[in-house]
């Protein structure tokens, strides 16, 4: 397996990283970067995906407005979700033409990074036949939802690490009516840093993937950065 | 032409989320025509040939299959 870019974005508003995801999206059709995985956390905002609907956003604009949460709607697979800061969000930039072609076994890539990152902080989770993203016992851990022209994917997954819970509050999360949603601060019963996490993603990322990690330039990154918001 | 949904890998029956063209209209080799949807996964359907929608046989929210042909395309 060819090697890949890995780039730790910290943490990053949610409109410019769909910018930058569009623009890499872009790139990686036409051949110009290399399989590249995006690291990030994102400011409190709200995604409705394709198979989503407005009125599984249970809060009224009034009680989002003053947390400053935007909602987006996006062309990722699945229904309303949200993302805020103590979660990790990985966005693979894949051609998955050199990864045989085959979205269920993506997806289960994506879910298996987050079994191996949720174990390697000491919590067991799983998947759920019919319910794509990971669970554990008392609700569901992380999420998936995808897009992929060409072959070429983005958007990815989001692993509740440690987040305050009232952002779930405002939506019937992927509109599962009773599904509850955990972080694995809650199921340690302890506070869990980001730090801890951007090191067990990158080995996860990296086993489950394959290929050997290549980090991205800061100058590379800043370029993609100032043409994706002129593009 | 027929426009098929490709084959996916390990995916069996999919949603067709939404058509992103309409009877009549003209399309062109790998233009966007449709997005499928399963396992939270959303797929770019893209026309396999140039010419105009002449026939929807899957509608929007529908499901359907790899391999199954969700519209055709008249060529001129």
């Amino acid at each position: 397996m060819s090697p890949f870019l890995y780039v730790d974005l910290g943490r990053v508003r949610y409109g410019l990283a769909l910018k930058l995801q569009r623009h890499l999206h872009r790139l990686r059709r036409d051949g110009r970067i290399p399989d590249t995985v995006l690291a990030l956390e994102h400011d409190p905002v709200i995604t409705i995906g394709r198979g989503g609907i407005a009125a599984h956003i249970l809060a009224p604009p009034e009680t989002l407005a003053p947390f400053g949460v935007e909602i987006v709607a996006i062309e990722r697979g699945g229904d309303v979700t949200y993302h805020g800061p103590g979660q990790l969000v990985l966005y693979p930039i894949l051609d998955l033409r050199g990864r045989g072609k085959d979205l269920h076994r993506y997806v289960a890539d994506l879910e298996e990074i987050m079994i191996r990152i949720a174990r390697s902080l000491g919590v067991e989770a799983g998947r759920r036949r019919g319910f794509p993203g990971v669970w554990h016992e008392r609700g569901k851990l992380g999420a998936v939802g995808i897009h992929v022209r060409d072959w070429v994917t983005m958007h990815g997954l989001a692993l509740n690490v440690d987040l305050d819970p009232d952002g779930f509050q405002w939506i019937i999360p992927c509109g599962i009516a009773g599904a509850k949603a955990v972080s694995i601060a809650d199921t340690l019963d302890r506070p869990v840093s980001m730090g801890e996490v951007w090191v067990a993603a990158r080995v996860a990322v990296s086993d489950v993937l394959g290929g050997e990690i290549s980090p991205a330039g800061e100058e590379v990154v800043a370029a993609w950065m100032s043409e994706s918001l002129a593009g | 032409m027929d426009i098929v949904v490709p084959d996916l890998g390990e995916v069996g029956k999919v949603q067709l989320v939404r058509w992103l063209v309409g009877l009549g209209d003209r399309v062109q080799t790998g233009d966007a025509v449709a997005e499928v949807e399963a396992d939270k996964a959303v797929f770019v359907v893209e026309a396999p040939g140039t010419g105009s929608v002449d026939q929807i046989l899957v509608g929007a929210g529908e499901f359907t299959r790899p391999g199954e042909t969700i519209a055709r395309l008249r060529s001129r």
